[in-house]
Order: C-alpha cells, then structure tokens, then sequence
C-alpha cells in the first residue's frame, strides 16, 4: 500500500516538476553567462558627467585677443583652475565648452547640449563685478541656450565672481528664464560652479 | 486607509474573549472530548478552531477541550490532530454544548498533521497582527505597505505615492524580512527606493510579527517580519474561481485579479490554481496640484499544484510580477541648492497636466519566484519537510539623461537567489514538540554593463547557511514555553573596479547566532500575558560596505565602509490583552525594548564641491542604539450594532554613543474607528460602514544637522469604508468603496522621503466588487 501511495506522489509530481524546471530555465535564460565576481568588461566609464567647463572670451575688436576661465574637477581634491583676468571697457563673445576628461581620450559634451538646445539652459550670475552677459544662441523654440555669447567688461574690479549654471530640463518658458535669471527654471543641475572675477 | 471588519480581524488580534458578543449570550461554552474513532480512545493534545470568532483551544491528555465565551450562533468547528485528517463540523450554539468528536486516527497513513503550530503569529510569546483576506480586499488598490500601516506599530516608508515599504517597531528595510510564500523575498533589499515586488492579493492572510524573530527565519527578521501565507490548494473540490474589479479616483486607474483553482479528477488529493492580476494607474494628484510622473502598472501572474496524501505533501508554485512605475518628476534634482530651493518653495517646479505616462525617472521591476515543496511524515511523530526557493529580480531605473540616454537604464541589476531549506518538526515526549532544520542560501547580483553610469551596488556573491532549533513546551493550561536557537556564517564576495579602475574581490565572512525564548501565560479566560526575549542579526549589506558616489534622487554623496560588522539586536517584547465586560470591551497592549549594537547608518561628515555644486557627504557609520516602544488597542462595543476602537503607538529611538535621537523614526500616532453594523436583510449580509480618523503628530525627536528641512506639522486624515455581500445561488458578491483623505487636506509625512518636493496623495475614492463562484471554499 505504501509503495503504491509513493508511486503515484512521484507521478503527480511530474508536471509540477516539469512546469517548474521550465520556469526555472526562462528565468535563467535572461542572465548573461558570466561569473559575477570577473565581470568581462572594464570599469564603466561614466558616458555623460561633465567635469570640464570652459569658457573662451574674445576680444571682438582684437580676435587675437583671448582670455579664458577654465575649471577641471576630475581628481578626487581640490579642482584644478586657469582663470585669466579680464581686461576693462571691452566686449567679447564668449563660448561655453563641456568636457568629460574622466575618459581619454577627453570627450567634447557641448555637442551634446546643443542638439538637445530646448533641454538646457546656461545661466551666468555676476556678483561684485563689473562684467553683464547676454545670450548669442538659441534653441529651435528661439529661446538662448547659452553656449554662444557676449559680454561687456565696465571698469577695473576684483574680488568679483561669476557663477555659471547649467540646467538640464528647465522649464524655457517661466518667467525671467530667457532673459537670464536661474529662479524660476527648475530642472535639475549639471554644473554650478563659481570662477573668481578680475578685471582690470 | 480600512477598516478592519471586526468579526474577521478583530477576533483574530482578539484572541481571548470574542469580540462580536451582544450582551445576553456570550457566556456560552463548548467543551467535549476528542476521540479516536477505531479504538475509542481519547487522543490528548487535539486542537479544535472555531473559524468565525478564530478561537480555540488544544485538547489536554484526556483529550478534553473547552472553548469558553461563546455567543449563540452557528459556527464552523476545525478539530485538527497529529496523524489524523482534520475534521469541520458545524455546530450551532445556543447553550452551553457537549460534544464528543471523532476523529480517523492512524498511525501509519498520516494525513495532514501539524507537529508544530504553523500559524506564525502563534509563536508563543509573539506579538504579532493580521489581515485576513476579506481585509485585504476592502483595501484593494493599496500596496502591501499601506495595507498593514493599519496596525499599530507599524507604519510606511515612502519614496512618493508610488514606493512604500513597512516600517515595524522604527525599523525598515533589510532591518525587516517579507516572507513571500514561505520564501524570503530578496529584491527589496537593495535600497529605501525598492519597494517589495508582489501582489498582496495572491494571500490568504498576511501576518506582521513585531519583534525579532531570527531564529525561525534567519538574518535580516532584526525589527520584525511581514509574512504572506499561501492560500491552501483544494483537494476534492470542483472548479472554483473568484474574480475582483477596483476602480481607483486618485490616479484615475484601477485594477482586477481573477482566479481559477480546482482538484485533479482521478487523482485525488491533488489541486491546481491559477491567478493573475493587474493594476493601472496615471499621475496621483494632491490636494493643490498633480503629482507629475506617479503612474504605476502592474501585472502579476502565478500558479500552484499540490498533491497531498497520508504521508507526503508536495507543492510547486510560481509567480511572476512585473511594474512598472514613474518617480515624482519634481525630486530629481542636481543638488543641494536645487533640494533647498525645493524645499522652500511652496509647490513643485514642476507640474504637468495628469497623464497615464510614465517618462524618466522610472523603474521597471520583474520579480519571478519559484517554490518546490516537499513534506513527508516519517512516523506518527515526525514529519521532514524540504522547501527549494528561486528568485530573479530584474531591476532597470531610468534616470534623466542628456545624449538620448534617458532609454538606457542608469541602474541595471540582475539578482538571483536560491533557498533551500530542510526542517524535521516532531514530538519529542509527551509535550515538547517543535521543529529543527538547517537552511541556506545562495544569491548573485550582477549589473549590466551598458549603463554608462558606475553602478552604486558592486557585483557580489553571498552565500550562507545556518542550523537552528525551536522547541514548544505546553506546561499547563495557563502556561506555555518556547526555546530557540540559530546559528549561521553568511559568506560575501564582492566584485568591485577602486578608484584607479583596477578589479578588486575583496571577502567577508560574518558568523551570527541568535537565541529566543518566549512565553504566554494565560491568568484567566479574559486576560493574557506574552513575553518573549529574542535576539537577531543582521550583516551589513554590500550597499553600506562599497557604497561610493553620487544616490541619485537622494541628493547626496554616500560611502560604504568595508571595516563594519553585522548588526546584532536583542528585542524584548512584553504584550497584555484581554477583554471585560463578557467580550465588550478589548484591549492589547503592547510594549517593547530593542537595544541594538553596530547600528548602521549614515552619518553627515560634510560637504563636498563638485562640477555639479556642493553635496552632502554620508558616510555609514555604526553605533549603539536603543528602541523602546508601545502599542495599544482599545476596542469597545457601543452599542448593539456600534464598535468603536483605539490605535495608538508611538517609539523612542536613541543614538546610545551620540546621545541623540535616531533618524526617520516614526512619529507618535492615533487612530479612531468607528464602525456600524446592518442587520442582514435577505440576501444581503456583513454590510458595515465605518469612519476612521488618524491623527499623525510631528516628529520633535530628530538629531541635530542631520535633515535638510524641519520634520513636517502633525496632520489629520479621515477616512470611510463601506461593504456588504450578497450571495446568490453558489454565487456571492461583495462590493465596496474606501475613501481615503475625504478631506483633501494637504499634509506631508516625515517617513516620506519626497516630503522635501511635494505634498501626498489628496483626496482618493476606491470602489471594488467581487464575485465568487463554483463550489464554496473548503476551510
């Protein structure tokens, strides 16, 4: 009588088995064949982080005229920065580059946040200084991105700073955005980051 | 937000004393002798259940049970005995009863016997609470979290309205096991923004235990431990099915699950069930603006297949879940000036008109899980049971990206894990009885390349496996034992590239044991003491060890340190319930210590400028800490049809080596329910509505300099439930609607980590029905 009992367990246990044998290997299918702890590839690069910002000022009466303010936050420490002085009563167009130099060879982001234009937006806040900034671009909605643009240095001042902001996804459209302000657009930040301002 | 129908619920936290007694006819009382049908023998130690008010009692050595404290009315009697094939029978009681039940004993063709007490919250000395399957349905559209946020001492810990994890006694996440199906249910272990991936409605009853329980179930069980049971499968049964619909307001969304389940013909003692579900909801909405970016879908499918006979039991089973779900598009910011501008704005930045679409930043989820049980009685007083589990999560997060890579998952994780588990129960003795085994686990998280982003988790191997033993001893009617012990080695491998890009597999090895010890001891009819003394363990997880960068959403750099050991706690947990007044009146009352020792968390060391602005800097760190805590209950018949009843719980949790308090703990809170009772009216039965109000005061109890903003004000909510069945033919309806924030009050809770954003969900209406057919379910 026992055996009997046992036997027909086993054979009501076939397709409980098979249903979940099967389940098992669909499961398993979806993983890639590789031991976890030697995986194949490097360490990621991260595609996307920006750690570079530079800025180009030209002199637009003197093109061989450049100044520039750069900032590289790759190692671990403190950042390392290039930061020219500016010279006074000029005007210039200044171009904004992204780098990512986590990565070699360095990779050149800007191109990156000019295609995607109407989803971000640079934002340039002097403080103590006598430096105004104005947008040079647009977007295919005709709002700035802020990658091309002008400034006009006044008189000699130091101990001035310019901040610059890049936000990604930034609401273009409320109040005071295209005209500058940082306030009212949201999203979320890229870059902030502050260049000491000297102008003589 | 439910109301819990006392005749199923309430009984069940009630124990002792019914509490559906109308005045007159409560005293009643059921007693009678248990007895072998073949030799006429008493059979000592049978236990009878009375399934409507969830009472019972085990027989003595001359096999006679008294049931005390009966109302008049019919009831369906359970008498369940080792080696025996449980019994149902009606009775219907209108005086006080004797009556003798026979029982098919023998001792060589075992049906189903249970050497120890299965139910989990029966442990001896536990306190535990539940929600039966009529409760699970009236707060259909809730995620598992909220559900049991209804108990006292147990509450949410959100990311939105779309992620909500249980928080018992202060304690979350890896500090809490979900038991899932008898299987540990792995993929919520990941971080405070993985919610538990499973339908609550595959149960038919899901248990809370509010304290340590690591010896029954190992690592992790440190706070408590949220336990799904398995429905049972029919047997002899024909086709049954149930199907249920719910139409929710706030999301515009609803949801249904339909289920299927029947016995094998020409195979009897098999049973098969299917069951399948989902749930669709778009944006939530506050009570000032749209909540951007908060749908969910979730699609969930399982089935099951059981033979029983004398000797074996044997079970296979798998789910499969799937969601999908959108973040709160306003908390992905940059960083800290984007949180604190955040913070001091009134309504989000971002708000959107309601859609059903769900953009970046969203998660996508796939859990499957797969179980092989066996059981075999190996004599009259021992049974071997083998559980085999399997689990694959498939984790994808989408962050918002620039380049086009926002359809590239920025987190990609595969996890595996297998369980298995062997446990010998048996009786040992006259008395002592319980259950032994060893279990052990294997699981491998893999992140898939492609991301583009370093992965937060490293890969990582973790093995354990763990001896224990859990002994019950019945000393007399008033009093009860129980004694345990676990030990166990969890050994962690990690794959992790260091700052120069070079591999590194660094190993931990963590050795833990655990001890418990419990009792009841029962003064009278009306009045019973629990008190149990547990202690648990928890090894860190690799998150808390090789954590290094940048948590999105968190707005916060976070590092791990590979340096620290496993958590340890020992909880003792003291509970009184009873009842006065012939049932009227009910009370629990529950109190608790947990001292745990490498208590981790994240300590602010500072800030650190990046390309991106300045961010806070976390570092997990381990200290002492103490948890003291209570929960009460107070429940009152008003009137005939009138009940009212009292939650209340509230936890102090203390940093011991900063002397300061620890942060997100649970504030203080109250709950006032206030249910009525229809009489039925022809087909139409268990109609009730209810109102309930939860006052949540503001935590004042926080550590200096740790919070980017203040805790939020105390708040007030309201909510209603109504439901009522009808049965027609073998067919029965139930329907129902549950209100929820009837007030649209604006509020925040302090446990939600979006509090920072935006408001929680406003006002939210749920109407369901459901429909069960085929034969009526077998208990």
């Amino acid at each position: 009588m026992k055996t009997f009992s046992s036997m027909r367990t086993i054979l009501g246990s076939i397709p409980q088995l098979t249903v979940l044998a099967s389940m098992i290997a669909l499961g398993a299918c979806k993983k890639q064949n590789e031991d976890v702890l030697q995986p194949s590839g490097p360490a990621v690069n991260e595609e996307e982080v920006v750690t570079t910002v530079e800025l180009t000022f030209t002199d637009q009466e003197t093109p061989s005229q450049v100044f520039q303010m750069r900032v590289n936050f790759d190692d671990v420490g403190d950042p390392e920065a290039m930061v020219d002085t500016l010279p006074a009563q000029r005007a210039f167009d200044v171009v904004v580059r992204l780098l990512n130099e986590s990565v070699t060879p360095a990779v050149d982001l800007t191109g990156e946040v000019r295609a995607e234009g109407t989803e971000h937006q640079l934002f340039f806040e002097v403080m103590n200084g006598n430096l105004s900034t104005s947008y040079a671009d647009a977007d295919s909605n005709g709002r700035p991105i802020g990658l091309v643009n002008t400034a006009i240095t006044g008189a000699a001042s130091s101990g001035g700073e310019l901040r610059v902001v890049l936000r990604h996804q930034p609401d273009k459209a409320a109040d005071g955005v295209a005209a500058g302000q940082v306030l009212n657009a949201g999203g979320e930040t890229d870059v902030d980051l502050i260049f000491p301002l000297t102008i003589e | 937000m439910f109301i819990p129908r006392p005749r199923s619920v309430l009984a069940f936290f009630l124990s002792f004393g019914s509490f559906l007694v109308s005045a007159q006819s409560c005293s009643f009382t059921l007693k009678g002798t248990v007895i072998d049908e073949h030799d006429r023998t008493p059979l000592p130690f049978a236990e009878v259940f009375l399934l409507e008010v969830a009472k019972g009692a085990v027989a003595d050595e001359q096999g006679r049970y008294t049931v005390a404290g009966l109302c008049a009315g019919p009831y369906t009697m359970r008498i369940t005995h080792l080696g025996c094939e449980p019994v149902v029978r009606q009775v219907d009681v209108r005086s006080d009863l004797e009556l003798d039940v026979r029982l098919e004993h023998h001792a060589h063709e075992l049906q189903e016997f249970e050497v120890a007490r299965n139910r989990p919250d029966e442990n001896v000395g536990q306190a535990s609470d539940a929600i039966d399957k009529e409760a699970i349905e009236r707060a259909a559209g809730l995620t598992l979290g909220e559900m049991l946020a209804t108990f006292p001492g147990v509450t949410v810990l959100a990311s939105g309205p779309t992620i909500a994890k249980p928080v018992i006694h202060g304690l979350s996440g890896s500090r809490i096991l979900v038991l899932n199906q008898g299987i540990r249910q792995e993929d919520q272990q990941w971080g405070s923004e993985h919610a538990p991936s499973l339908d609550p409605l595959t149960s038919e009853r899901i248990t809370v235990v509010k304290g340590a329980a690591a010896v029954q179930y190992g690592s992790d069980a440190l706070g408590g431990v949220v336990i799904t049971e398995p429905v049972e499968l029919p047997r002899d049964t024909g086709m049954q099915g149930e199907v249920r619909a719910q139409g929710v307001l706030n999301g515009r969304g609803g949801g249904g699950h339909g289920m299927l389940q029947g016995g094998v013909k020409g195979l009897k003692g098999s049973g098969w069930r299917v069951q399948g579900s989902g749930r669709y909801l778009g944006d939530s909405r506050s009570s000032r603006y749209v909540l951007s970016n908060t749908g969910v879908r979730e699609l969930g499918a399982s089935a099951a297949l059981g033979y029983r006979d004398h000797r074996w039991i044997a079970t296979a089973y798998y789910s499969y879940f799937a969601r999908e779900l959108g973040i709160l598009r306003t908390s992905h910011i940059g960083n800290l000036t984007d949180l604190n501008a955040a913070i001091a704005s009134s309504e989000p930045w971002y708000v959107s008109d309601p859609t059903y679409g769900i953009a970046s930043p969203r998660q996508e989820v796939q859990h499957h899980m797969a179980k092989a049980e066996v059981g075999y009685a190996v004599s009259d007083r021992g049974r071997v049971q083998v559980t085999y589990g399997y689990q694959a999560d498939d984790r994808q997060e989408y962050d918002i990206r620039r380049g086009g890579r926002s359809n590239i998952p920025a987190l990609d994780l595969f996890l595996i894990t297998h369980t298995g588990e062997a446990v010998w129960k048996h009786w040992l003795g006259q008395r002592l009885h319980g259950k032994a085994g060893v279990n052990g686990l294997h699981q491998e998280n893999f992140n898939r390349p492609g991301t583009g982003v370093s992965p937060l988790i490293p890969n990582y191997r973790k093995q354990s496996a763990g001896v224990f033993v859990l002994e019950h001893l019945p000393l007399s009617e008033q009093w009860e034992l129980e004694f345990g012990a676990r030990w166990e080695s969890t050994l962690l491998h990690v794959a992790k590239y260091d700052l120069s890009g070079i591999l590194i597999n660094p190993e931990h090895t963590f050795r833990n044991h655990a001890f418990s010890m419990g009792a009841n001891w029962a003064l009278n009819d009306s009045l019973r003491i629990r008190f149990n003394i547990n202690s648990a363990y928890r090894p860190p997880h690799v998150s808390e060890l090789y954590s290094e960068g940048l948590h999105h959403g968190a707005a916060a750099i976070e590092t791990g340190d590979e340096h620290l050991g496993s958590e340890g706690s020992w909880k003792a947990v003291l509970e009184l319930e009873g009842s006065s007044g012939e049932g009227r009146s009910t009370f629990q009352v529950t109190t608790y210590a947990d001292r745990i020792h490498d208590f981790i968390y994240l300590l602010p060391v500072g800030q650190q400028l990046t390309v991106r602005g300045a961010f806070p800097v976390f570092q997990y760190t381990a200290t002492n800490a103490w948890l003291l805590g209570l929960d009460a209950r107070f429940g009152q018949r008003i009137a005939r049809d009138w009940v009212w009843e009292l939650r209340a719980s509230t936890v102090r949790a203390r940093d011991i080596e900063k002397d300061e308090w620890l942060f997100q703990m649970p504030s203080d809170r109250l709950e006032n329910m206030v249910l009525f009772e229809f009489p039925s009216q022809g087909r139409w039965s268990a109609m009730e509505a209810g109102l309930t109000s939860t006052l949540v005061f503001q935590q004042r109890r926080i550590p200096a300099g740790v919070d980017f903003a203040s805790p939020p004000a105390t708040y007030h909510l309201v909510g209603c439930q109504v439901s009522a069945a009808r049965t027609s033919g073998r067919r029965q309806w139930r329907v129902g609607l549950r209100g929820a924030n009837l007030f649209n009050t604006a509020y925040r809770d302090y446990l939600d980590r979006f509090r920072y954003y935006a408001d929680a969900r406003g006002i939210d209406l749920t109407i369901w029905v459901s429909c069960t057919f085929g034969a009526p379910r077998t208990e």
